[in-house]
């Protein structure tokens, strides 16, 4: 990250630039190439054959003489009056039949578009060879082949644009107005059509200086007493190994239009690329820099104060503790976090909830300890994984440490079922595959065995015949119980399971809940559920954690917390969920207002705007999760219901806002 | 090539397919012929000429065009002359006198020859330059990487021979400078054809791949535990196989046309120095036989690549009485950084 910062400060715009300067180069000089030349191209002078540069002749000179500066100078003359005729000439054609044609539409769309298909799909270099081969080579001919074949682009890139346009209101009211389709088209259709097509034509130019090239140099483009690159190199073929400057500088300047062109296409193309999952695979990678805001008087979290006394005393009983997690993501040329300061523990057996709108950070609190958040996240912190007598580190670890805990001592099961199957691949390879990681060795069928045997736990009525099927081919309850299947392949001691059931109707949902509370108790597994559905989180849940704007702001036993809600935050989760047994048309509170960004957009208490009981501190103090009443387990972020004792009556469990 | 939204089934694709490259093949076969039409001076006169020995008489030139059928209807010549050629009966080489199919059929091994071999080096080095620029990271690795791909793209096939022949053959003598005897002389021909091919193969592969690579199956492949190499073999490599397969027929298609600079400098009595020998000879019916076969063997390879993506791809696979989610049959058609940029393409057929 750090070493890319620094090359990024050359702005995209400017780069591209530079990146074009070669072509502006070359169409200068060629239009100038009368003036520079220090002398005429074609005069001979035998007795001054095959000179090495000198003072005289800066690149030497040819077999009858020749200076080669002034022939290499007017040999981007000619090679720019042929690109600049075969682009005008395709340009205009292609642009007017792609216009037309995505303004008619109908047939004879259909037939234009099948006309340029054929055209884009037939040898550029052949066409133009064989129309030279009957018509014999000249500048006239080689513009004519070369335009051939040249336009179909622009008329599919201008076909594409138009028919866009075509549907917009501002053409349907121009036709109301009496505008006649000459009109439309002229200045309606066809500024915005060339303006793509002008922008393909610049990175056009490399390929055909490289086609008037290698034709010339075949014999069968510019014909020989005047100077073209391809040209001079096919006469100075003899001269090959005693005239080495006959040999490169027309070589490098056709490289280098066609390497600047080439280079500008694929800018415009490409764009920049984003960073890859794979850059992972680089261990130097993973050691990234605490993003840490210089917060003054934010004190730490208690979390950490209690965890650092608590270092001497071993909870054998702690599988996962997560201690200051911090996540951020480069934006906008800064940094910004998503995920700040965020402990937990998860006991063996033990189930945690992590609860919160979408975009309050659970889910990237949750699986950033296994390395599972998009490439470009800088994790901080600290997240100790204790399985057996042995206890790592999670974060920082490289890509082939963490094999040793995904997939053997973690299992995940993820929100989007089918984004997160290889859609090429069938269900059984992808069990399989996680039978082998979990380190099983052997034959194709028997790891197959053991997968239908997982899918069979899963519940998924006929293993065989799903193993063979692929992703796109299940139902979405179908896949998530693969998901889980696949997740439990390695008899994992945490599962981590990602809103398993959001995307699935209600009925499903609660079956697969079911099973994920069945096999948690079966296999002994801790778990971590993330979702904003409290119903889910009550049925599988022994403690949670809420979240709010990439912070925690209350955590502690579930009943504790769904019977005492003290931060206000929670109680208004709490009361927008419907009830069984409420009134007919009663209206569950809704909460004020829009969820926060992220903790780096607010100073003090992100909820405070929305918040019925702040006052003006909340704005620029941070809170502190505290222990509420006597029980340590049970911790809030909110200092004004605590200053008020009792948690004040406006917003208690059951207070419904009737109606 | 033109889509329908409606999903088909592969039985469905195929014979979609099969329309649609005969219809090519077809425009193809008749653009060719239309050459003729296009001709500069009369072929029967020349041909006359050629057997005379000297300039022809109006009667010798007469006899020759009835001989040949030149003076029927235009469509009529097309019908008889696709007949001919689908028999592999070209007719007489206006240079020679001879006949064409043989010298074409003999001709055809030898490029087809070099076309394997330099696919082979196209593959070999353009793959493995290909991945590592999307395992590697930001750093400078990648810079170059992408930079030689453009640069091995952007060098004139006719320029690279030279270098390679004043390196490998004049200076080191490593290799002989032209001919086609036995794998030393194979080298250039195959380098010089195969590496552009490999700059714009490698290309496509590290901007699909890396594409393919930032998907969530990749997460939760990691979440099961599997390595970088399953990873990029497994779930990598076949879900960006669509574009990079469509490339690689258009990579082919590249070599074959390439074949007319490269034999030609290289001396190899192949099917590309016969075109170019009939294109400066003005040989019409070799250069549309030869023609022909270069153009078809162009078109077949982009369409093979075609249909091998709708065969990789199981939800092209229409099966009956299960839920689809598949979004679309013609996924593995290459969008915006798909590398079917055309002038990409058109580079290395310099």
């Amino acid at each position: 990250m750090t070493a890319g910062g620094g090359r990024r400060k050359i702005p995209a715009p400017v780069r591209t630039a530079l990146v074009g300067l070669p072509l502006v180069g070359f169409a200068l000089v060629g239009l100038l190439a009368p003036v520079l030349a220090p002398a005429d191209p074609a005069a001979n002078d035998l007795s001054a054959s095959l000179l090495p540069p000198s003072a005289d002749h800066l690149l030497g000179t040819d077999q009858l003489g020749r200076d080669q500066l002034s022939r290499l100078l007017h040999g981007a003359r000619i090679s720019l009056t042929v690109t600049a005729a075969v682009l005008v000439i395709s340009v205009t054609i292609g642009v007017l039949a792609g216009t037309v044609a995505g303004y008619l539409g109908g047939w004879v769309d259909r037939i234009v578009a099948r006309i340029v298909d054929m055209a884009v799909s037939l040898p550029g270099m052949l066409v133009a060879l064989a129309v030279i081969g009957v018509r014999g080579p000249g500048v006239e001919n080689l513009v004519v082949a070369m335009s051939l074949w040249a336009w179909a682009p622009y008329a599919r890139i201008a076909r594409a644009r138009v028919a866009g346009l075509r549907a917009s209101p501002h053409l349907d009211a121009l036709r109301l107005l009496g505008a006649g389709p000459v009109r439309v088209i002229g200045r309606h259709l066809l500024p915005p059509a060339l303006a793509p097509c002008l922008v393909y034509a610049s990175t056009d130019v490399g390929s055909i200086v490289l086609g008037v090239a290698t034709l010339s140099f075949l014999g069968l483009g510019i014909p020989p007493p005047q100077a073209e690159w391809g040209q001079m190199l096919i006469e100075g073929r003899p001269y090959l190994a005693s005239a080495w400057w006959l040999a490169y500088p027309p070589g490098i300047a056709i490289t280098a239009v066609v390497f600047a062109s080439n280079l500008l296409g694929e800018r415009l193309a490409v764009g920049d690329e984003r960073p890859s999952v794979l850059r992972w695979v680089l261990p130097s990678r993973l050691r990234l820099p605490r993003p840490r805001r210089p917060a003054p008087g934010t004190p730490a979290t208690v979390e950490s104060r209690r965890s650092a006394e608590s270092r001497t005393t071993v909870d054998d009983d702690v599988l996962l503790r997560v201690r200051d997690l911090s996540v951020a993501y480069p934006r906008d040329g800064g940094i910004r976090r998503a995920v700040a300061d965020v402990s937990y523990a998860v006991r063996r057996g033990e189930t945690l909830a992590i609860v919160g709108e979408s975009g309050s950070g659970k889910t990237t609190s949750a699986l950033a300890p296994f390395g599972l958040l998009d490439p470009g996240a800088l994790v901080a912190g600290s997240a100790r994984l204790r399985t057996g007598s042995t206890a790592r580190e999670l974060i920082g670890l490289t890509f082939r440490h963490r094999r040793h805990v995904n997939g053997r001592q973690v299992g995940v099961v993820f929100q989007d079922s089918l984004a997160v199957f290889d859609p090429l691949r069938s269900i059984g390879a992808h069990v399989d595959e996680a039978v082998r990681n979990a380190g099983s060795r052997g034959r194709r069928a028997a790891v197959r065995r053991i997968s239908e045997d997982l899918l069979h736990l899963v519940g998924l009525p006929d293993p065989a015949t799903v193993a063979g099927q692929y992703p796109h081919q299940l139902s979405g309850g179908m896949r998530q119980r693969v998901q889980i299947a696949v997740a439990i392949a390695g008899e994992p001691e945490l599962l981590v399971a990602d809103e398993p059931t959001s995307a699935l109707d209600v009925t499903v949902q609660a079956r697969l809940l079911d099973l994920l509370g069945q096999l948690r108790d079966e296999l002994r597994m801790a778990m971590v559920v993330v979702s904003h559905d409290l119903a889910v989180v009550t049925r599988l849940a022994d403690a949670v954690a809420v979240m709010y704007a990439g912070r925690i702001v209350e955590y502690g036993p579930l009943d504790t917390v769904v019977r005492h809600p003290d931060h206000p935050y929670t109680r208004g989760l709490l009361d927008a969920v419907p009830r069984p047994g409420a009134a007919p048309g009663t209206r569950f509170r809704t909460m004020p207002g829009r969820a926060g960004a992220g903790p780096d957009d607010t100073s003090g208490c992100a909820f405070a705007p929305r918040c019925p009981i702040a006052v003006a501190e909340c704005g620029h103090d941070q809170p502190v999760l505290l222990p509420v009443g006597p029980d340590q387990a049970h911790r809030s972020a909110c200092p004004r219901t605590r200053a008020a004792g009792a948690p004040p009556p406006l917003l208690a469990l059951g207070d419904l806002d009737g109606g | 090539m033109s889509v329908s939204g409606r999903p088909r089934s592969v039985g469905g694709h195929l014979v979609r397919w099969t329309v649609d490259t005969v219809g090519v093949l077809l425009a193809l076969s008749a653009g060719t012929f239309a050459l003729v039409l296009l001709a500069r001076g009369d072929p029967a006169a020349v041909l006359a000429a050629t057997r005379a020995g000297r300039p022809a008489t109006p009667e010798q030139v007469e006899a020759v065009r009835s001989e040949l059928g030149l003076d029927a209807p235009a469509p009529v010549r097309y019908l008889r002359w696709l007949a001919d050629t689908s028999t592999g009966d070209f007719g007489l080489s206006l240079r020679t006198n001879l006949p064409i199919g043989p010298e074409i059929a003999d001709r055809l091994t030898v490029t087809a020859g070099l076309v394997a071999g330099s696919v082979v080096v196209a593959v070999v080095v353009g793959m493995t330059v290909g991945v590592a620029g999307a395992m590697a990271g930001r750093g400078p690795l990648r810079g170059v990487l992408r930079i030689g791909a453009l640069l091995a793209t952007s060098v004139p096939a006719f320029w690279l021979s030279y270098l390679l022949v004043l390196l490998l053959a004049l200076r080191w003598q490593l290799v002989p400078t032209s001919g086609m005897a036995g794998p030393a002389t194979w080298v250039m021909p195959m380098a010089v054809l195969g590496l552009p091919a490999a700059g714009v193969l490698s290309r496509v592969v590290a901007v699909t791949l890396r594409e393919a690579i930032d998907r969530p199956y990749v997460l939760a492949a990691m979440a099961r535990g599997s390595g970088p190499l399953s990873i990029v073999l497994r779930d990598g490599l076949p879900n960006a196989a669509g574009p990079i397969l469509s490339v690689a027929g258009m990579i082919v298609g590249g070599l074959l046309v390439g074949t007319v600079v490269v034999e030609q400098i290289f001396g190899w009595p192949g099917l590309g120095a016969y075109f170019v020998h009939a294109a400066a000879a003005r040989d019409v019916p070799a250069l549309q036989a030869s023609a022909l076969m270069l153009g078809g063997g162009f078109i077949l390879a982009n369409r093979l690549a075609d249909v091998a993506q709708i065969l990789v791809d199981p939800r092209s696979r229409r099966t009956s009485g299960v839920r689809s989610d598949a979004t679309s049959p013609r996924w593995g058609r290459p969008g915006r950084a798909g590398g079917r940029h055309p002038h990409q393409v058109r580079s290395e057929t310099g």
